[in-house]
């Protein structure tokens, strides 16, 4: 039950918002972080809970939602999940911070911020294909009102894009699972089953597993950014106001990947072994690709955009090289860039904007003197995105390398390594052109006054989403303890 | 034949009723309201019907529940099919028709007052006995019951120089599709010498019989508007009064379904016959969910897009239909799924257009898709219930037109479970239909996008007084089709043949 809670209070927050009137925004953002923060308790209670690589807390019994179609309602996390229900609780709280001054139909966007959560929330905790699509589709269609009610220039266009893709994705899913629904026999014929556990003691036939996993990966890394499928993030990130752009870049993308890990290569290994350098390859395009694109932007959103995904390339890349120090390296990189990807689009989307009112970097004029303190804090932020070693996005990615290392093949590495370079060099420069230098168009301001200080709840988020990676940086075993177990029973049928 | 004619009244008196209510409703308002207000004459007529149509849902509750004995083929001759299966289909089309009758009086679009009441009355008793009919014949006559008093309802907008002309276009296109029908029906006759449908015979594949059921289809496609014969859709869903619109969409729809599955049952046994027909049918299917979700893009009035949306639908009905045969046992059951379907669609669809009556027939307005631009600050509880109807239309989860979609598609690759790869058995039309489902979701979204995210300026004029007849069937719906996509156990256990 306890991991459940996550769902239920997520839901419940969601109605008490959406039920309260609209001039309480006061009142309403309290309701908001309450609901945050209880989410995030029970996920660290989940934390403590696990004891090995076994799903734990199976709440539920085969076939007791709909049993005229072998549907279950049963629930349970193991290493896998765990990250990720840290990284959306963290986010959920964050994203609550950063719109705090929010008052345009407050309880309404609480409603549908939360519902989204909830959907999340209940993606990871799914040990059944029918419920896990049920709550990712939940999750879907809260985007589209977040962004076009809220949300910057573009918004409605913006808004049809994202929520289209993610639909689009979802009918490729849905057309995988019911493959394997009846695809997936044991030694008495087809199982008939949605339910995970029951599916894991089945298997797919081979040539079975060879059409049937591309769709469901596909369907899945739509929503995990791959490329040539990635243009709805760069434009929905943009668009969308502060709080959702860090759920879509922290938490959304992580489904999508979730959901390969768990449902395309949990179920199919023998697809994924055939398709894993295709993967592989693709991979490195999102990496380098994603780079290069952020390198040439001049919206400082659109920057942290195409970084998004270029590191969830290296989450690809991990998923592709199905080996355990790989797969402990992507989900690590979930978490990682969960919380820095956040904390980029916080930074940009609110506390930078609010002040200067610009987003262009040509309007930015040597913010380093007028906003100092953000200015550092931007800078530890982006080398933490980087991988500077300390941060947690070194470790998942060393962690990834050396996955690749071990079996993919040398070109992938090196196609890697040129990602990296990359990504080291449209850091450098665009902190150097948003910070550093004077404005190019306009004439330079005469009085330089300072931008006002940031505010509590701005502070907290950062210390929070900054100090998450730090710790994961210098503890990485805190999560890799129990991500590693659960993995090697994931990777069990890999090994025959 | 020998016929207990006491069981024959137990077994009909819920119809009875509704004809007696039906009969009052005409009297009283030809005898002592002559004169009388509008209203007064609408408000009588309201309270008669819906007093004799609730009457009559408690009794096919009590029917369908087992406690009245009627169950047996015995009582009428092997006339009716009376199971829990056929009424519980009987029970909601009463109980959807309830619903429809409060919005029926609401806008006084006639000075027909009490006809058209009895004319709702009339077409729920026609759908009452198309989905509980045995009889090749007593089934035609049913349906034809039906769509005159459907023709007759369009017509009755008078505000509206264009209902009349549907409704001209909706008998036209209607009678000549019913020809089709009686034709197809009467080959099928001819080639078995049978006209109850419990004791058709083997059938063999023979041409006239591939001619017969093209025919059915095709009078049936009529009725459920399906492509290509979905021409007068548009112009009657636009036209005709709402609440009839709404109607038409709904209740017509359940009874057709269930006609076509009832039909297509002995083609079981014939595989040769049946490769035939599934042909066809999945044409049919492809058809219709290309041109109900591309017509609909396009549109700017909210009926006409509700009428590509139900032409769409009917093709996704379609996929379901492939695998009537589907044995009992089985996981995936065709006949099942298809009626669920229709079900939750049918109140997805009444739904819908009792929102549209309540707020754009009394602003008089014609429905434009912009007319709708701000309500969520004017009926906030209107709006999220128009939002979950459309949901449940474009199949979001956790609703129950999900569900419907995907019981459709697992039925239908269950038809052909052996396939195992994307050119075999119907995964390709699953495909098809998924994708056409993204497609459809851009309009739906659009839709909402005018109810739930755009601001407009003089929202405060939107306010309208919503009745509290209107709001119990408005919001009960909704909580159906909530509770429906969370809880379907029991009716998929009533839909079970």
């Amino acid at each position: 039950m306890t991991a459940l809670l996550t769902v239920i209070l997520s839901f419940i927050g969601a109605l008490l918002c959406g039920f309260m009137p609209a001039s309480a925004h006061q009142r309403i953002r309290w309701v908001a972080l309450a609901t945050a923060v209880a989410g995030f308790a029970v996920s660290m209670v989940c934390y403590f809970d696990i004891t090995d690589g076994k799903f734990q807390h199976i709440l539920g019994e085969a076939e007791n939602w709909i049993p005229t179609l072998g549907i279950s309602f049963i629930t349970g996390y193991d290493g896998i999940s765990l990250p990720l229900l840290l990284v959306t609780g963290l986010v959920a709280i964050c994203g609550v911070l950063f719109s705090w001054d929010l008052d345009n139909r407050a309880n309404q966007f609480y409603a549908y911020y939360f519902a989204l959560i909830g959907g999340v929330y209940g993606v990871f905790l799914s040990l059944d294909l029918f419920l896990l699509f049920v709550f990712y589709e939940i999750a879907v269609v809260p985007k589209y009102f977040l962004i076009a009610i809220w949300g910057g220039v573009r918004r409605q266009f913006a808004a049809m894009k994202l929520v289209l893709y993610s639909f689009g994705g979802s009918a490729l899913v849905l057309l995988g699972i019911i493959a394997i629904f009846f695809l997936t026999k044991d030694a008495d014929g087809a199982i008939k089953s949605f339910n995970l556990l029951e599916l894991q003691k089945g298997e797919v036939a081979a040539e079975a597993q060879t059409w049937i996993f591309p769709l469901l990966f596909l369907g899945f890394a739509i929503l995990a950014g791959m490329w040539p499928f990635h243009t709805w993030a760069p434009t929905g990130h943009v668009a969308a106001p502060t709080a959702t752009s860090m759920l879509l870049a922290g938490v959304v993308m992580k489904l999508g990947a979730y959901g390969c890990l768990r449902v395309a290569v949990g179920l199919l290994p023998e697809g994924a072994q055939e398709w894993a350098t295709c993967i592989g390859i693709f991979a490195i395009i999102n990496i380098v690709y994603g780079a290069f694109v952020a390198l040439k932007q001049d919206d400082f959103k659109f920057v942290i955009g195409y970084s998004s995904v270029s590191h969830m390339g290296f989450v690809l890349l991990g998923l592709a090289t199905l080996n355990e120090i790989g797969l402990t390296g992507a989900v690590l990189q979930m978490f990682s860039h969960g919380v820095i990807g956040a904390l980029l689009f916080a930074i940009v989307g609110t506390v930078i904007y609010t002040r200067t009112k610009t987003r262009m970097l040509d309007e930015l004029h040597h913010l380093i003197d007028r906003m100092p303190g953000i200015a550092w804090v931007f800078v530890a932020a982006a080398l933490a995105s980087m991988g500077l070693p300390g941060f947690s996005g070194f470790i998942s990615e060393l962690y990834v390398l050396i996955g690749v290392w071990e079996s993919l093949s040398g070109w992938i590495l090196i196609g890697a390594g040129f990602g990296i370079l990359m990504t080291f060099g449209y850091t450098l420069v665009k902190i150097h052109e948003a910070f550093f230098r004077e404005r190019k168009t306009g004439d330079a301001p005469k009085v330089e006054t300072p931008y006002p200080a940031m505010t509590i709840p701005e502070k907290v988020g950062i210390t929070i989403l900054l100090g998450a990676s730090l710790l994961i940086g210098i503890c990485p075993w805190i999560l890799t303890d129990k991500i590693t177990p659960s993995l090697e029973l994931l990777l069990k049928p890999f090994a025959n | 034949m020998d016929l207990d004619f006491q069981k024959l009244l137990l077994t009909l008196l819920p119809d009875l009723v509704v004809v007696v209510a039906l009969f009052a409703a005409l009297g009283v308002d030809y005898s002592r309201l002559r004169g009388a207000a509008l209203a007064k004459r609408y408000e009588t007529a309201y309270r008669i019907s819906a007093l004799g149509l609730f009457a009559g849902l408690v009794m096919a509750v009590l029917q369908a529940c087992g406690k009245m004995c009627v169950m047996d083929a015995a009582a009428t001759a092997g006339q009716l099919k009376l199971t829990t299966n056929t009424l519980t289909l009987k029970t909601a089309l009463f109980a959807l028709a309830l619903a429809v009758l409060p919005l029926a009086k609401r806008d006084l679009v006639t000075t027909h007052a009490s006809e058209y009441f009895a004319l709702i009355l009339l077409a729920t008793l026609g759908m009452g006995f198309v989905v509980t009919s045995q009889n090749l014949l007593g089934a035609f006559v049913a349906l034809e019951l039906v769509s005159l008093s459907l023709y007759a309802m369009t017509a009755l907008n008078q505000s509206r120089a264009a209902s009349g002309e549907a409704a001209l276009k909706y008998l036209t296109f209607g009678a000549v599709s019913s020809g089709f029908l009686l034709f197809g029906l009467s080959y099928l006759y001819g080639a078995t010498g049978e006209l109850n449908l419990a004791n058709l015979p083997q059938l063999e594949s023979t041409s006239l019989l591939i001619a017969a059921y093209l025919l059915i289809f095709v009078g049936l496609g009529f009725k459920l508007a399906l492509a290509p014969f979905h021409l007068w859709a548009p112009d009657v869903y636009q036209a005709a009064p709402t609440p009839v619109a709404g109607w038409i969409g709904s209740g017509s729809k359940i009874a057709a379904a269930a006609l076509l599955l009832v039909l297509l049952q002995p083609v079981a046994n014939s595989p040769e016959l049946k490769k035939a027909l599934v042909l066809a049918l999945a044409a049919l299917a492809v058809a219709s969910m290309l041109v109900g979700n591309l017509g609909a893009l396009r549109q700017t009035n909210l009926k006409r897009l509700l009428a590509y949306s139900a032409i769409a639908n009917a093709g996704y009905l379609l996929v379901g239909v492939l695998a009537f045969d589907s044995p009992i046992t089985d996981k995936a059951n065709g006949n099942q799924s298809v009626l669920f379907y229709i079900l939750v669609y049918s109140i997805a669809s009444l739904g819908a257009f009792a929102v549209i009556s309540v707020l754009a027939d009394r602003l008089g307005r014609d429905a434009e898709i912009s007319d709708f631009n701000g309500c969520w600050k004017a009926i906030p509880g209107l709006s999220i219930a128009f939002m979950i109807f459309l949901l449940s239309m474009a199949g979001i989860p956790p609703l129950a037109g999900f569900l419907g979609k995907f019981y459709l598609f697992l039925a239908a690759i269950s038809a052909l479970p052996e396939a195992a790869s994307l050119d075999q058995g119907f995964y390709w039309l699953i495909a098809f239909a998924l994708m056409m489902s993204v497609v459809s979701l851009y309009y739906y979204l659009r839709v909402l996008k005018a109810f739930l995210v755009v601001t407009d300026e003089d929202g405060e004029a939107k306010q309208v007084p919503v009745g509290i007849a209107d709001r119990i069937s408005i919001f009960a719906l909704a909580a159906i089709i909530v509770a429906l996509g969370l809880w379907p156990e029991p009716l998929l256990g009533l839909l079970q043949n």
